[in-house]
């Protein structure tokens, strides 16, 4: 029965995946990597139904809150009040993006067979690639810095899920990984602040030379 | 008695630094914070040589359960460390008190610099004093976050947007390496370790063998490419040329002279544990003679291409760390040559940021084409600039040429013609580059108008030391700095 939870909530992070690589509109990207994050919270859960402790318990409470709830929320006010475009602003297509997904998945399923890691199933771990590649994917091709975020966010879910599927027993190292969320506080806190919008179209052509080769 | 001491001599050489950044709220000017930033370098340096001492006298210090542990390659990075940070704080009292009376510079901004500058000098010692590779990740990451807002201390849109590159890579490679400790933790497993065990570097040194070889690729492969981001290995290393030019002097010189080091230095933490698991050296030396290779090539390029004197520095910067990282792949002399080089790179590297800083100041440019005559409008910083930038490109008396060439030697004796040639190639290339651009801005004509500068004690003191420190180890190695780099290079299965 869990095992069956397990894959289903795998399937969703796969599909949540297609969705931010499709998504035309910045504030549905930001919902999906919201979603995202609640899934990621019940994977966490449904992998350590036989051994619930406190510990995971406090890290999934931390991870739906943060990823889930907080960030979203940030990002969405961020990009209200920069008054930016809503638009991804992609440099490469929509089309493009999901051919490259399922590019991404393919090469997932060959790193999740070829890794043989001490897993419970292959698949986690392929999805695990998947969430990186894509995530990293995103922060490369997307211009707006609330869509870098969000690329951040979903390579992030990617380490997550590969902690839990490779060292799910590992004590104290895990709880590390809530750290990397710093780092988007961060990023929110630059868009909010600094009003980043978009890695190169506050500056001009002349000066964007003098930041070249 | 002795004993205690040197328990607690390790966290409070962490924490000291950042408890020390409340004070700098009782100043009220501007130079007043920056000479206590300077006050409080000075101080960690102290307690510093005091640690490295007693490594010395008395071998490895463990302390906090084993979590924190000095031995002589940490010792030798925290040298270096504390060099600069101390020679950096000075200059940067000179260069910040110049641009506070060009209208550029506040008290504000200087109780931020030096909150920010002091906090990442507490980062960065834990990441070298860490024992355990969970915490040095941690130390590394605050050093990431902290040193952000330093190069947008002035908030202009080009240092915004190098900001913002640094952090959105840098990150990446944080995260790329976190997945990295994670794949090396989940080699442990056959080993047992249990909780405050747990990623300890000196156990997994002890039980290697146990170690499943096969992640620890894996694993090694993920720390190269994300701390490899950080230290600015090529082809990572897009963000350190704007991040370099766009920080304020006296942050270059520490970003460029130490913080790239330090994100080195994560990775060679690694090279030994690989070796003692796969029973034999050469895997990992492997990757690091392949990235060393790549950044001296592509820095070279970019090198011969600028025009830029601060992104000049800081393709050196990766052409540097990539000869840091050769020398640690070839393994045996070359691992000495590398670790020789860090102190010799951080060197000439801070004077010549010192320099670019105050000749920027008074050109109000870093075009090299622009800035023509230093020699002459400038005698102090010109002179620095000339002879750092030749220092850099590894000319004959100063100590680069000799830690280059232990590096050339150690690629001859183990037969790597490859890695030889590419390596001249990209020194060659890096030399006419360079120096093409050293003799145009010392001999050509100052531009109309520009004064002679008067030269100050102090500004002489910051220029004159770095310079006469590698013309001196250029021509005389003196015995307790041999036997320190061999103690140190020998933990790195070096010579």
């Amino acid at each position: 029965m869990m095992n069956n939870l397990v894959d289903l909530v795998l399937a969703f992070l796969l599909l949540s995946g297609f969705g931010l690589l499709g998504s035309s509109r910045l504030v549905s990207c930001i919902r999906i990597s919201a979603a995202q994050g609640i899934a990621l919270g019940f994977l966490i859960l449904a992998g350590n139904f036989g051994a619930l402790s406190l510990r995971v318990m406090l890290i999934v409470a931390a991870v739906v809150a943060l990823k889930g709830f907080v960030f979203p929320r940030l990002l969405v006010r961020a990009l209200r009040e920069s008054e930016t475009s809503r638009e991804v602003q992609p440099f490469v297509g929509y089309v493009g993006s999901l051919v490259i997904g399922v590019v991404i998945l393919i090469v997932s399923f060959w790193l999740g067979l070829k890794a043989a890691l001490p897993v419970a199933s292959s698949l986690m771990v392929t999805v695990a690639f998947f969430l990186f590649l894509t995530g990293l994917f995103l922060i490369i091709a997307r211009k707006t810095a609330v869509n870098q975020v969000v690329g951040y966010l979903v390579m992030e879910n990617g380490i997550y899920t590969f902690g839990f599927a490779a060292a799910g027993e590992i004590p104290a190292l895990v709880e590390l990984g809530v750290l990397l969320d710093v780092f988007v506080a961060v990023f929110v806190m630059g868009i909010a602040i600094y009003r980043i919008n978009s890695t190169f179209d506050h500056i001009d052509s002349d000066q964007l030379r003098s930041l070249r080769g | 008695m002795i004993f205690y001491f040197r328990e607690l001599l390790l966290p409070a050489l962490v924490l000291m630094p950042v408890l020390l950044v409340p004070l700098s709220r009782l100043f009220r000017t501007a130079r007043g914070a920056l000479w206590f930033g300077f006050a409080g370098n000075s101080l960690a340096g102290l307690a510093g040589c005091g640690a490295i001492v007693c490594v010395f006298l008395f071998g490895k210090i463990y302390a906090a359960g084993d979590w924190l542990m000095l031995d002589m390659l940490s010792a030798w990075h925290l040298a270096v460390l504390l060099l600069i940070t101390m020679l950096c704080s000075l200059y940067s009292v000179i260069y910040f008190l110049r641009e506070s009376q060009a209208g550029k510079f506040d008290l504000k901004t200087a109780r931020r610099y030096v909150m920010l500058s002091l906090g990442s000098l507490s980062a960065i010692v834990l990441t070298l004093l860490s024992n355990n590779l969970g915490m040095m990740w941690v130390g590394l990451e605050a050093t990431t976050l902290l040193t952000a807002f330093l190069i947008c201390l002035n908030a202009t849109p080009t240092a915004l947007e190098a900001m913002w590159k640094y952090l959105l890579m840098c990150s990446v490679g944080v995260a790329l390496a976190f997945a990295g400790i994670l794949i090396v933790a989940a080699s442990t497993s056959a080993a047992h370790f249990e909780q405050p065990e747990f990623l300890l570097w000196s156990r997994m040194m002890e039980s290697a063998g146990q170690l499943d070889a096969r992640l620890l690729k894996v694993g090694f492969i993920f720390l190269v490419v994300g701390f490899g981001t950080k230290a600015g290995l090529a082809p990572m290393h897009s963000w350190l040329p704007d991040a370099h030019s766009q920080a304020p002097a006296p942050v270059s010189a520490v970003f460029s002279g130490f913080l790239l080091n330090a994100a080195l230095y994560c990775i060679l933490r690694y090279v030994p544990l690989l070796d003692a698991a796969l029973g034999g050296g050469g895997w990992a030396g492997g990757i690091l003679v392949l990235f060393g290779l790549v950044s001296i090539l592509i820095a070279a390029v970019f090198i011969v291409a600028q025009r830029d004197l601060k992104r000049l520095l800081a393709y050196s910067s990766v052409e540097h760390m990539g000869i840091i990282a050769l020398g640690i792949g070839l393994g045996g002399l070359g691992v000495f040559a590398a670790l020789f080089h860090v102190l010799n790179h951080s060197l000439c590297k801070t004077l010549s940021f010192f320099c670019a800083g105050r000749l920027d100041q008074k050109y109000g440019a870093h075009d090299m084409r622009k800035l023509t005559g230093i020699l002459k409008t400038s005698p102090v910083w010109g002179t620095g600039l000339f002879g750092g930038l030749l220092a850099l490109i590894g000319l004959a008396p100063f100590a680069v040429f000799i830690s280059e060439f232990l590096v050339l030697k150690a690629a001859w004796d183990k037969g790597a013609i490859w890695a030889l040639a590419l390596f001249v190639t990209g020194l060659c290339i890096v030399f006419v580059g360079v120096l093409r651009h050293a003799i145009a801005m010392a001999w050509e004509d100052a531009p109309h108008g520009m004064e002679r500068e008067r030269i100050r004690g102090l500004e002489l003191f910051l220029m004159a030391l770095p310079l006469a420190t590698l013309l001196t180890l250029g021509l005389w190695m003196p015995e307790p700095l041999n036997s320190f780099l061999t103690q140190a290079a020998a933990i790195l299965g070096g010579k």
